[in-house]
């Protein structure tokens, strides 16, 4: 039975997990939660996803919730197929990509999301940007990119030379942030490099405009 | 070698990876960083740890920084001996990386949010935003609740038997107790979790600091 992602096909997360399919070749039936709607509240979803976010696969009736551990049992159990590696078999490898796994969701996803949040989530709700918080945001995204452009100075990807589930993570809401106007990768040599390698992989091309 | 680990004595990030070392029958030798002087923003610290935070561990030469990656590598290498703390079993496996990115996303922005505006930040000089510590608290309370609903199924956060995830609680869950943030007790099957896991003998060993 064809993968069932539950999700909306703008979410952040829901394109991320979109994009993990692209690059295992896996084929998946987007089926769609109303957010707008609040239907991700609501008790039929909350059953699949007791805090009630998006996105949730049902691989056959086996159900999983949490983009990044989806990214890693479908990269797992289609490790032989489509872009190899992604989550890498040998020890010291393997550990790297925990590094960087680990790096971005700590140092990236928290201030890269803070910004998205006062710019256009809040927005969204009618809220208004706390320009402070915006500014903490930015500061300390930033102060980590230059950790990045030392990393990147010595390696082609996060994780080592080759591309890992751990960089493609970055991509919804980097995205979003560069969207925004804010040049934190093109102004840093190593990683405008490394971000736009990854910006331009076929597989995000295919949904960073909806899963 | 015995492993080095670089760190804090009280940092919540190292006592991470300490308890785990602990778990797995892992002998290692403390290395002081003194944050209160700087010690991990130095060069001979950034070096090795591109972010300047700590825990790092070096292991024979192999350097490894993040605390979660830290973790994942000794329960690895270390299979074999002590608590068994990432199953194999492939949906077993699946459900172990659910759970600790419920953790990374739904607890750890929320506990250490708090952590950081009620204790933290008045070490470094900084004053408690009042505001932002009261929505933190109102968020982590929506997020135990689906804890609660999870936690009633099954004895920890994967499934029948303890792993990293549930580990990785422990903390910043015992630093907001401490600072007065309950929001176990009132819930049954999270206060049955959270007194299991908080009564492990390894956690007990290193919860009031290593040195």
């Amino acid at each position: 039975m064809v993968l069932k992602l539950y999700g909306l096909t703008t979410s952040t997360k829901t394109r991320s997990v979109a994009q993990i399919c692209k690059e295992k070749e896996i084929p998946y039936e987007l089926i769609t939660v109303d957010l707008r709607a609040g239907e991700q509240k609501l008790p039929p979803h909350l059953a699949i996803q007791p805090f009630g976010q998006v996105p949730v696969i049902d691989d056959d009736g086996f159900i999983l919730y949490e983009s990044r551990a989806i990214g890693r049992y479908l990269a797992t159990k289609y490790a032989n197929q489509g872009t190899p590696n992604l989550i890498p078999t040998n020890p010291k490898e393997l550990a790297f990509f925990e590094q960087a796994a680990s790096i971005e969701l700590s140092n990236f996803e928290p201030h890269a999301y803070g910004v998205c949040f006062e710019k256009v989530f809040k927005l969204r709700r009618g809220l208004q940007t706390d320009e402070a918080a915006l500014a903490k945001h930015l500061e300390t995204l930033n102060a980590k990119l230059d950790a990045y452009e030392v990393i990147l100075s010595k390696q082609k990807y996060l994780a080592g030379d080759y591309v890992t589930l751990a960089d493609l993570y970055h991509l919804p809401f980097g995205m979003m942030v560069e969207g925004l106007g804010y040049d934190v990768f093109q102004r840093r040599p190593n990683v405008a490099r490394w971000w736009n390698d990854i910006s331009n992989r076929p597989s995000w091309s295919a949904v960073k405009n909806g899963a | 070698m015995v492993l080095k680990l670089y760190g804090f004595p009280t940092s919540t990030c190292t006592l991470r990876v300490a308890v785990v070392l602990k778990e797995k029958n892992v002998p290692f030798e403390y290395h002081n960083v003194d944050l209160t002087k700087g010690e991990h923003k130095a060069p001979g610290f950034v070096v090795h740890q591109p972010f300047g935070q700590v825990p790092y561990i070096d292991d024979d030469g192999l350097i490894l920084y993040e605390s979660r990656a830290i973790a994942r590598y000794i329960a690895a290498k270390y299979a074999s001996q002590g608590t068994q703390l990432i199953p194999t079993d492939p949906t077993a496996h699946a459900l172990f990386e659910q759970a600790a990115s419920i953790e990374t996303s739904n607890f750890d922005p929320f506990a250490s949010g708090l952590a950081w505006e009620l204790k933290f930040t008045t070490w470094f000089g900084g004053k408690t935003d009042e505001a932002r510590a009261k929505s933190l608290h109102t968020q982590l309370a929506a997020k135990l609740d689906a804890y609660e609903v999870i936690l009633g199924k099954q004895k920890y956060l994967a499934g029948n038997q303890v792993t990293l995830a549930d580990l990785f609680h422990l903390p910043y869950g015992s630093v907001i107790l401490d600072i007065g943030i309950d929001e176990f007790s009132s819930r049954p099957n999270v206060k049955r979790w959270w007194g299991d896991i908080t009564s492990r003998e390894a956690w007990v060993a290193v919860k009031d600091g290593i040195a």
